[in-house]
């Protein structure tokens, strides 16, 4: 889509009744108390433990946890299908994708010629966060999650995820799955769409 | 020759001022600040101190913060003039908490064969007072910024005097036709003369409010006149160099103008004590059956509660035009002062004397 540009004049003189401040200062403050009021009222009942009865954008943090957009990219996850192993065959792409290096695989070979990752170890104190390697990634193995909570630590060392830590079941991530098919391959989709007559430009 | 009993009066009525205004108006008003803003941008406000679990709405943060600045260091830059540094807090205190001496908040009770009179002190010269008293505290602000030996608060400091000693005259101004229409310089006198809901400052006078809040909020160096305190401009102001406890006495001093400014408002242009349309006289009337000292308690107790009310609301409005508008350029706020409130309020001198002449506007 292209990005319309609407052009804004900026010198634009204020009208008398502008210029007079106090009118369109009472607007303004008609504004605030409008807010206000609403507002009010639904403040004391909820401080007796109502329910939400005002347009607060305030999330109580510990007691109360943001709902994250679908598109958000939290910690990496391998994915794990299910019949319980990883879906990774340690081809190595994410390893060379990723911009701070913090993802460094050993791949292994199960005994009917598969290949896994005998070691998958991804620094969560250096990854950015970028989303480069569930980009790059073939099989659909590593995606970001919705999991925000305890990346912190207070020692880097505890930072580092193992193959072990790193598995999440693939049940739990669809709604990722569907965004990433949609964002990566709606392009795709569209070209092969037979209804269109002219080829949009990559 | 002053009797014990008036004695004990006037240290009752000193005392009541002094606790309503540091005790209760400065500890609300900064829960109300927090709070009033809070919720009119569609947050929730500071909530989180709590004693035993019960957070009371977040009003035990005013105790929290008290408790936080008494334990601060009291910190005196290299440099400064330590006994200018320590005196300058006082000196902008005094005058905000002493301007409330001249101002009724009641009406007059008789109790038994003694008159009480709501007002600590009865001056024939009331508004003058009140004037000659806030333009003192010019000088605790700007001695702040002198002394703390730092460029901000230098820059605040003599932003604030410009800015008050500008508004100060201006404020003189637009009361003048208000004098004129009550013919007193006496706050009891004039409070008195609203008796009659016509007579009310605001019916007569609603342009000199508007002139008058303006410079008001000015005076107080407050949003959007607040550029000798502008965070973004100059860290704090001229308070910037202080901690501690007397860090608390230039916010207390702050509120405390706050009320006093709009307790001027009250007594000058809304009738102070009086509830529109019932003199004072017919509510006592009504507790009559209850003996003449109770019912002149009562109407005393429902007088002083209307004060207090009215107080608040216009500390309200005042909150509101705080958390509502943009500061002014610097340039501006001059403009503003000399360029425009200054001639309007001498026009509206003039036509208040010529519609006196005329008899158009009563004389009362």
């Amino acid at each position: 889509m292209a990005i319309t540009v609407k052009k804004v004049d900026r010198n634009v003189d204020m009208t008398l009744w502008e210029r007079m401040y106090i009118p369109e200062m009472i607007c303004g403050m008609l504004i605030t108390w409008r807010h206000f009021f609403l507002n009010f009222v639904g403040l004391f009942l909820e401080e007796v433990g109502g329910k939400h009865y005002r347009r607060i954008a305030t999330v109580y943090y510990p007691e109360e946890m943001p709902i994250v957009p679908v598109a958000y990219r939290g910690r990496p996850v391998l994915v794990r299908s299910k019949n319980g192993i990883e879906k990774c065959v340690a081809c190595g792409l994410c390893e060379a994708a990723c911009p701070p290096n913090c993802i460094s695989i050993i791949g292994g070979e199960r005994p009917n010629g598969d290949r896994y990752p005998d070691s998958y170890v991804l620094d969560g104190s250096r990854c950015i966060f970028c989303g480069f390697c569930e980009e790059v990634c073939p099989k659909e193995a590593i995606v970001m999650s919705h999991d925000w909570k305890n990346l912190c630590e207070y020692n880097r060392s505890k930072m580092v995820y193992t193959k072990k830590e790193l598995l999440y079941p693939e049940r739990n991530l669809q709604k990722r799955f569907d965004v990433l098919r949609d964002k990566y391959f709606s392009a795709y989709r569209y070209r092969q769409s037979p209804n269109l007559k002219t080829e949009p430009k990559e | 020759m002053i009797g014990v009993v008036d004695l004990i009066e006037v240290l009752v009525k000193i005392g009541f001022i002094v606790v309503l205004l540091v005790g209760v108006f400065a500890p609300v008003l900064t829960w109300v600040e927090r709070k009033q803003s809070a919720v009119m941008q569609d947050r929730i406000g500071a909530n989180r101190a709590d004693v035993f679990g019960f957070r009371i709405i977040g009003l035990l943060h005013a105790a929290a913060d008290a408790i936080k600045l008494i334990f601060k260091e009291d910190f005196i830059p290299r440099g400064a003039d330590r006994t200018l540094h320590t005196l300058a807090p006082i000196m902008a205190l005094i005058p905000a908490i002493l301007a409330f001496s001249v101002i009724p908040f009641g009406g007059t009770y008789t109790f038994g064969d003694r008159e009480v009179n709501l007002v600590i002190a009865n001056l024939d010269v009331g508004v003058l007072f009140v004037f000659a008293i806030t333009s003192l505290a010019t000088y605790g602000v700007f001695i702040a910024g002198w002394s703390s030996n730092n460029n901000w608060a230098l820059l605040g400091g003599l932003r604030a005097s410009a800015q008050m000693f500008s508004y100060e005259v201006t404020m003189g101004l637009t009361i003048i036709g208000l004098v004129m229409f009550y013919q007193s310089l006496s706050m009891v006198e004039i409070v008195a003369k609203q008796d009659i809901f016509w007579h009310w400052g605001i019916i007569w006078h609603w342009p000199a409010f508007i002139l008058f809040l303006a410079c008001a909020v000015a005076e107080n160096k407050r949003i959007p006149f607040d550029a000798p305190e502008a965070e973004s401009e100059l860290v704090a102001g001229y308070f910037t160099e202080y901690s501690g406890l007397k860090f608390v006495m230039f916010w207390t001093a702050e509120f405390i103008e706050i009320v006093t400014i709009s307790a001027l408002c009250v007594v000058l242009f809304f009738g102070g004590h009086h509830i529109p349309f019932i003199a004072d006289a017919k509510l006592i009337d009504c507790f009559s059956s209850l003996g003449a000292n109770i019912a002149n308690l009562v109407a005393m107790v429902i007088g002083v509660t209307v004060f207090v009310s009215k107080l608040a609301i216009i500390i309200f409005l005042q909150m509101t035009i705080r958390w509502t508008m943009p500061r002014f350029r610097y340039d501006q706020i001059m403009k503003l002062g000399w360029k425009m409130i200054l001639p309007l309020s001498l026009i509206w001198i003039f036509v208040v004397g010529l519609g006196m002449l005329t008899n158009l506007i009563p004389r009362i």
